[in-house]
């Protein structure tokens, strides 16, 4: 047996899920659920388990659209013309292969037929197959992007337009969007989100008795399927009852004024962009009344709804709150520095040469004592005074706070994307990656098969073949692969480990923000790799490499101390690009370099600032890499601002610690909604 | 049928938790599979390929290009592009089977998408001008067992695929103008060296036991493993024959296990001790608690036993949690599940 679904009555918890499910059901207008979670969380179940309680639907014979008898207005062409039979047949589930490529999810020509009879015929993709079921998408956050385009542009619209291979059509698609995706595998795009009418956060069971409850049931499931749905058919037809009923009564369902307003509070509360939410929250919570069997929407009806609809749209508008005293000592300094930031920036230039002066005068950049250090750590705190005594003595500092890295996840991602556009995935030339569409412009050698029959098909009754075979293709008809791949982003890690980054817990924090950056790598599976320096000379840490492990255990035992050769550091990595470009000409390095800027060794006679600015603008030359600098200069009285020159010379974004952190472009929040 | 011979899977020296966990698998498939991580050369491969040689037969369709079960699903035949049993199914006439072992496919680190899940078959398309599909892997390896060494080094996007497949028991072929979609169930089977980088966590998951192992430090135990290895590539057969006699055993034993496991019972209690467990150390989502609980019966199956004892939720646990515990991503792989237990139980509220 192929097809034996778990029944939906038996799945234990998950009710918020559930119930999500239940309110796109019954009302198709909201747009459809994204389910995030962890892994092993029934999500899957549930969607199939729904779909196989639902009643059937009314649809007309043969038609491959789905065309529903009692819509004259939406039937397609051929339904117009022919006689409407009507049968019935379950909703489908519709699943969306991770691997579908852009022909079969929007339709195309029918091969076949048109190799036979030399017609152009439409075939229905995916999207007419979903026509008034449910279109899933596992792992949504995985797909191509335009594929989740096409997919979400059918969903808005309501219908699916094919123009491709001398076939102009359209269709009905309305269908319920249900998105599964693992948060740890990287985030959707916030427009992609918002196009999710309600977002559902599933999470493991804590509850004991759930949980042995949910092993004896999916055992009993097991071992004899038939009977464990017979178990559970009852309770199946009691929620498919109260779901019909609930449509029925739907458009019926009235919602007051002051409700209304409610959800529009609800939506300005949580900075909400757009409008979309409130309209959601309203049709939400209709269905939801027509579920309860009731005639009009209550408060609690939108209160129940709300945090379904809010929780992935909600932004953070004012800074986020700084964070408990106990994660580390730096936090104490947070909320001031912002604040100090903003009045030095105006006056950035008078300072910055205020302070080369002094820099030229030789002050060691260690003498800038930090009183705050009281608070750290005892050990580390020790560390850190032996380290003052005798200058040129390595120190191990202890890597960033892991906080941040939660907080990290969002404003990193606005940072790749500004930074290097597409970061995750690119039009790979070579024939490798995944095949998504084909071309008729030749170069490559690469001949989608596929594109190519069809291409030649409608000309097979016309053209005669001399060899036996079935088709013939002429040179015209040949179609090439469009591959795209996940561009082996290569990120190298400049760090700067001089003595001047021990002070203040600088190199805590800059640690801490690289370890962040390494955590994003790992999520987009860059190949990394880490060049230091410090003393009189830069160290390749880490040869490109796509162990991130490798890179944190380094990151963590990476000493402090000494100089700071910044030129030599800039050379180094230098030659470790050339040679990755020389191996993977197509790639788009990345470099992030950590530093304060304070360049003070040269490679040769010059002074070591100029030298730095000089080789950084000679770097900039190859369009190839980007450049990221992090500028960890500590904002206190004095601040030399040379970080910013640097990225300036490189032609570089230029980011503070500070503006890697308090980001709030996109923020899902864990939480429901107070 | 002829064959090279195959290092017998009993004649392995040590590495006792991996061979359990091969043997468990076999007993019961739906354990979804074993990801051995280890060093290089420690028999990772080589007890793999040996399994071979214990493996049950199961009754498939002759010649049947997805592995199927005589009736297992007439959708897929109708649409088959065999065009014998295709006709044979629409005509309601008996197809004919054989019984064979289940088989062992190979997934190579280097193979295409298009290999892996099938793809329109060239062939036909020229030649009559009809789309049919050319199987690729997944189908190959229904019912039976997909091995995918260095798994960690896997192309993302055939990553992606494999999970769908082996979450679903579905592969569905949504590409290049081909639309089906076949049963693929099979017990995933993967080796990785984590010192090349760690596998993703949503694939971690689907693979339902994990073991680690290491070299040998054993002298006695190495040199066994020297001279057997001697003997062996001397003569490949004569060593074969000499292990037959254990190998039988241990198939006649898996079988009766496979007879004994749907009868096997569990108390109520040991069910809150398998829940308290995954609470205790820290997993993500239930199927923790689903694979410990089937571990645990088929360990007892495989010992003789119709009722699951404590030791045996233990052991495995020991099997089924060390790559499901919540850890940062950048985290190594916790291996002694026992002791973590016991530490995050010594502090209270966490």
């Amino acid at each position: 047996m192929f097809k034996k679904i778990f029944p939906f009555s038996a799945i234990c918890g998950q009710e918020q899920l559930k119930l999500a499910l239940i309110l796109n059901v019954i009302n198709p207008g909201i747009g459809g659920v994204l389910i995030r979670g962890e892994k092993g969380t029934a999500k899957s179940t549930a969607v199939r388990a729904l779909a196989a309680l639902l009643p059937g639907i009314a649809v007309v014979r043969n038609c491959p659209y789905n065309c529903d008898p009692n819509r004259p207005q939406y039937l397609c062409s051929r339904c117009r013309k022919g006689r409407i039979e009507v049968t019935h047949r379950p909703v489908q589930v519709v699943t969306l292969p991770l691997n579908a490529t852009e022909d079969r999810v929007t339709g195309g020509i029918d091969f076949s037929r048109a190799v036979r009879k030399g017609t152009r015929v439409a075939e229905p993709g995916l999207l007419a197959k979903a026509h008034r079921g449910i279109l899933y998408v596992d792992e949504v956050n995985l797909l191509d992007d335009h594929v989740v385009d096409i997919i979400l542009d059918s969903a808005a619209s309501g219908r699916n337009v094919i123009e491709r291979e001398g076939i102009s059509l359209s269709h009905a698609s309305r269908f319920v969007l249900v998105g599964t995706m693992n948060p740890e595998e990287g985030e959707l795009r916030p427009q992609l989100l918002d196009r999710f009418g309600l977002c559902v956060e599933v999470k493991a069971i804590a509850n004991k008795e759930d949980r042995v409850l949910l092993m004896e049931r999916r055992e009993a499931y097991d071992a004899s399927p038939q009977d464990f749905i017979m178990r559970f058919d009852a309770e199946n037809k009691r929620i498919a009852e109260q779901i019909v009923r609930a449509r029925h009564t739907l458009k019926t369902i009235h919602v007051p004024k002051h409700l209304r307003s409610l959800a529009c509070q609800l939506a300005i509360e949580n900075n909400v962009a757009g409008h979309r939410a409130d309209l959601i929250i309203e049709q939400a919570a209709r269905a939801l009344a027509a579920l309860k069997e009731r005639h009009e929407v209550t408060v609690d009806d939108v209160l129940e709804v709300a945090p379904l609809v809010l929780c992935h749209r909600r932004r953070d508008a004012a800074p986020p709150p700084p964070p408990s005293s106990e994660e580390h000592d730096q936090d104490h300094e947070t909320p001031p520095e912002n604040n100090q930031e903003e009045t030095h920036e105006q006056h950035e230039h008078p300072h910055e040469e205020q302070a080369e002066e002094r820099d030229s005068t030789g002050i060691q950049t260690d003498g800038e004592a930090p009183p705050e250090e009281g608070e750290g750590e005892e050990s580390n705190n020790q560390e850190k005074r032996e380290g003052r005594r005798e200058k040129p003595l390595e120190q191990v500092f202890p890597v960033g706070e892991t906080f941040k890295v939660r907080k990290f996840t969002a404003p990193k991602d606005r940072l790749f994307r500004r930074g290097s556009g597409r970061r995750s995935r690119t039009r790979s030339a070579r024939n490798q990656g995944r095949y998504v569409k084909s071309t008729s412009s030749r170069n490559t050698g690469d001949v989608a098969l596929d594109a190519t029959i069809r291409a030649a098909a409608p000309y097979q009754s016309r053209r005669r073949n001399e060899n036996g075979l079935a088709v013939v293709i002429r040179p015209g008809d040949v179609r090439e692969k469009i591959r795209e791949r996940r561009i082996g982003n290569f990120l190298l890690f400049l760090v700067d480990a001089s003595g001047s980054m021990g002070a203040r817990g600088r190199m805590v924090a800059s640690k801490g923000a690289i370890m962040s950056l390494l955590l994003d790598a790992y999520q987009k599976r860059d190949r990394i790799a880490m060049v230091s320096f410090r003393g009189d000379k830069a160290v390749v840490n880490l040869p490109p490499t796509s162990s991130i492990e490798l890179a944190a255990r380094y990151l963590s035992e990476m000493p402090v101390g000494g100089k700071t050769p910044l030129s030599a550091g800039l050379a180094r990595s230098y030659e470790v690009l050339r040679g990755y470009l020389m191996r993977d000409p197509t790639a788009r390095p990345i470099v992030l370099i950590v530093t304060d800027g304070r360049s003070n060794v040269a490679l040769g006679e010059k002074n070591p600032r100029e030298e730095a600015l000089e080789l950084a603008g000679r770097m900039a030359m190859d369009e190839r890499v980007r450049f990221i600098v992090v500028d960890i200069e500590s904002p206190g009285l004095i601040r030399f601002g040379l970080a910013r020159k640097l990225a300036i010379a490189l032609d570089a974004q230029y980011f503070r610690i500070e503006d890697l952190k308090a980001d709030t472009l996109l923020n899902v929040a864990k939480e429901n909604i107070r | 049928m002829s064959r090279t011979a195959i290092y017998p899977f009993v004649a392995i020296v040590g590495q006792e938790k991996m061979k359990l966990a091969l043997i468990l698998n076999i007993i019961n498939p739906t354990l979804s599979g074993v990801l051995i991580r280890g060093e290089k050369g420690t028999a990772k491969s080589t007890a793999v390929r040996a399994l071979a040689d214990i493996l049950p037969a199961i009754k498939v369709v002759r010649d049947c290009p997805f592995q199927l079960f005589p009736g297992e699903a007439g959708n897929v035949c109708r649409e088959c592009p065999r065009a014998l049993c295709r006709e044979a199914i629409i005509n309601r006439e008996q197809v004919e089977t054989i019984m064979r072992p289940i088989r062992v496919v190979e997934l190579p680190v280097g193979a295409t998408e298009d290999r892996v899940v099938g793809t329109m078959d060239l062939e036909q398309a020229l030649k009559k001008g009809e789309k049919h599909l050319e199987p690729g892997l997944l189908a190959a390896a229904h019912r039976g067992i997909l091995y995918v060494d260095e798994v960690n080094l896997l192309d993302d996007h055939v990553v992606d695929v494999l999970l769908d497949s082996a979450a679903m028991g579905t592969n569905t072929i949504e590409r290049e103008g081909v639309s089906f979609s076949h049963p693929a169930s099979f017990t995933l089977v993967g080796t990785m060296n984590p010192e090349e980088g760690e596998l993703r966590p949503q694939l971690l998951d689907r693979f339902g036991l994990c073991v680690t192992i290491e070299g040998i430090n054993d002298p006695e135990a190495r040199v066994s493993i020297m001279e057997r290895r001697l003997a062996f590539d001397e003569d490949p057969e004569g060593f074969c024959r000499n292990w037959e006699e254990e190998s039988g055993q241990l198939v006649e034993r898996i079988e009766k296990a496979r007879d004994l496991y749907p009868k096997v019972l569990v108390d109520r209690k040991l069910l809150y001790e398998i829940a308290s467990y995954c609470l205790d150390v820290g997993v993500d989502g239930h199927r923790g608690d689903i694979v410990i609980l089937k571990a645990a019966k088929t360990l007892a199956a495989f010992e003789g036993r119709a009722h699951v004892v404590k030791s045996d939720i233990d052991k495995a646990a020991e099997l089924a949690l060390p790559h499901r515990i919540r850890r940062q991503p950048l985290q190594d792989v916790v291996m002694d599940i026992g002791k973590l237990r016991r530490q995050k139980r010594a502090i209270p509220g966490s």
